[in-house]
């Protein structure tokens, strides 16, 4: 039976109070019953646990987690997972902006669609989305992958160092040295991998994205990368 | 910070239920915005004018009450007239044009502000909270087709209720707007229109949202391509609605630098700066989203369904 916790009546912090008593207690397993898209749920879990919202939640659930795993059975607000180091996010409906941004390790899986900046300067990990994403989906990523079975909004992977992005759909249009690269096999197979753990669906083809590296070095007399940078 | 939430009730219904909905929502939010707090509501159409006159301040109401009625005398017929909280409540033929309503009353009685005008709306707002907004006006009984609402965390400009929101788009009846965000070039646009004639009331930017839509309204747009337009024209960070007697709208700018959610079902929509508001006002049986940077929908009221249906 896991550890259930009735979020009626109580604050953010009476929530994460009994979550991390419950844990120093030895539970592993949670339920959290009506989150009603509260805040800073499940902030800094540091064990490996898995909890369960019943419903939506607010913003930067499971934020600088590291380890456990979170099932959302809702929408999840801006900042989901944020700086998370490593565990498993899953949210059943839709993300709000910034999900998975500056994530260094682990899964973050939305089922619907991510808002923008999803995967903002991500150092590691990886971050699946569903649905469509937002504009400025992998601003400035630096590591991991991003897989979006649906359309990308502009700006995609936008001045991302490294790392790599996969689309389904349509791009409305890539970011600043952001180039279209060809999937390899091991792409392939590691994507298949991911989709059938998920229990989700792989779109027929994948374009694939990654750093042209011009922005790495540029040289500062030369006006059109200015421009192209700025 | 600042909360904005909106609601409409797709059932065809003139006089739903919408105040204890926006009203709960509202408390939601409250966290965003402890300064002030407000309702705009479009309630079951009248054939005159409604207006609510905020009284002059250190004036006795009742004697401000007299001062507006005499007035008003010269020019329509006041069918029914109350005082609520900070305001004078009016009902009046429709013998004369809002703007020269508006324009008539302000040259009369020194200190008044028109803060609603209309067939169908009715804007009430305070300093405080919308526990204190509830205690005073009674939003939680206030009935329409749609509504929407605000939270306020000021940044730039006085605490007051004029500096309040939602904001009555002077001179349109029955359009208000309440928004979340900073207009960056309000100075410069609030220049423009004032060189054109357009008065302004209060300091704060967001009186700019409403000053523009009538401007590019007067222009031939439609209330959409208005709203369309102001992506263009307005800087900064926003997330704005606005109400007007047949429909409610969000605009959203191209950054998405300010939150808003949407939910939609068969019975309603809702939107509102965070899903917490849907939540504890609507319950769990549906999904929000987060609209997209740069966008804008506009939803009509549903006519109420005619009898031999």
């Amino acid at each position: 039976m896991p550890f259930s916790i009735d979020c009626h009546g109580k604050t953010t912090r009476e929530i994460n109070r009994l979550l991390r008593q419950a844990i120093a207690d030895g539970h592993t397993e949670f339920q959290v019953l009506e989150p009603d898209a509260r805040h800073n749920l499940a902030v800094a879990l540091l064990r490996p646990v898995r909890v369960i919202f019943e419903g939506s939640v607010g913003y930067y659930c499971g934020g600088m987690m590291d380890g456990g795993i979170l099932e959302i059975r809702g929408s999840a607000g801006w900042g989901t997972a944020e700086s998370m180091m490593n565990g498993t996010v899953v949210i059943d409906g839709n993300a709000g902006s910034g999900v998975a941004a500056s994530i260094r390790g682990g899964t973050v899986v939305v089922r619907g669609d991510a808002a923008a900046r999803a995967g903002v300067s991500m150092k590691g990990g990886t971050l699946l989305i569903g649905g469509n994403s937002g504009y400025m989906t992998g601003f400035m990523m630096q590591k991991g992958r991003i897989i979006i079975c649906g359309d990308s909004g502009e700006a995609l992977a936008d001045s991302m160092y490294e790392g790599v992005v996969f689309v389904g759909g349509k791009i409305a249009a890539l970011g600043n040295d952001a180039v279209i690269d060809e999937p390899t096999k091991e792409d392939r197979a590691s994507l298949q991998e991911l989709f059938a753990t998920y229990r989700m669906q792989a779109p027929a083809a994948f374009k694939k994205i990654v750093s042209g590296r011009k922005l790495w070095n540029f040289d500062k007399k030369e006006l059109e990368i200015w421009k192209a940078a700025l | 910070m600042c909360g904005i939430i909106g609601f409409l009730d797709k059932r065809g219904r003139p006089d739903a239920p919408v105040g204890q909905t926006l009203l709960a929502m509202l408390q939601a939010l409250s966290c965003r915005g402890p300064d002030s707090a407000g309702v705009a509501v479009i309630g079951t159409a009248l054939p005159g004018w409604a207006l609510n006159v905020k009284l002059p301040e250190r004036v006795p109401c009742e004697k401000a009450a007299a001062a507006i009625l005499e007035a008003l005398k010269e020019i329509a017929l006041v069918t029914r007239h109350e005082i609520l909280g900070a305001y004078l409540r009016l009902e009046m033929e429709r013998t004369v044009e809002a703007t020269e309503l508006e324009k008539h009353l302000l040259a009369g009685v020194p200190g008044v502000e028109v803060v609603s005008l209309g067939h169908q709306l009715s804007v009430f707002k305070q300093v405080g909270s919308p526990a204190q907004l509830e205690q005073v006006y009674h939003v939680a009984a206030m009935t329409g087709s749609h509504g929407i609402g605000h939270t306020r965390l000021s940044t730039e400009s006085r605490v007051d209720l004029s500096h309040s929101q939602p904001f009555w788009a002077h001179g349109v009846p029955d359009l208000a707007t309440v928004h979340n965000g900073h207009i960056t070039n309000y100075h410069k646009l609030r220049r423009h229109y004032e060189q054109r004639g357009y008065r302004f009331y209060t300091e704060n930017d967001s009186e700019i949202i409403g000053v523009y839509l009538r401007d590019r309204m007067k222009t031939g747009l439609s209330l959409a391509d208005a709203l369309r337009s102001s992506l263009d024209d307005f800087d900064g960070s926003f997330s704005y609605l606005a109400a007007a007697g047949d429909c409610l709208a969000y605009v959203k700018d191209r950054f998405g630098f300010k939150p808003l959610v949407v939910a939609e079902t068969d019975d309603f929509v809702a939107i509102a700066t965070e899903e917490i508001a849907l939540r504890q006002a609507l319950g769990r049986d549906f999904l929000a989203r987060e609209p997209a940077p740069g966008s804008i929908a506009v939803w009509s009221v549903v006519p109420a369904p005619s009898r031999a249906a």
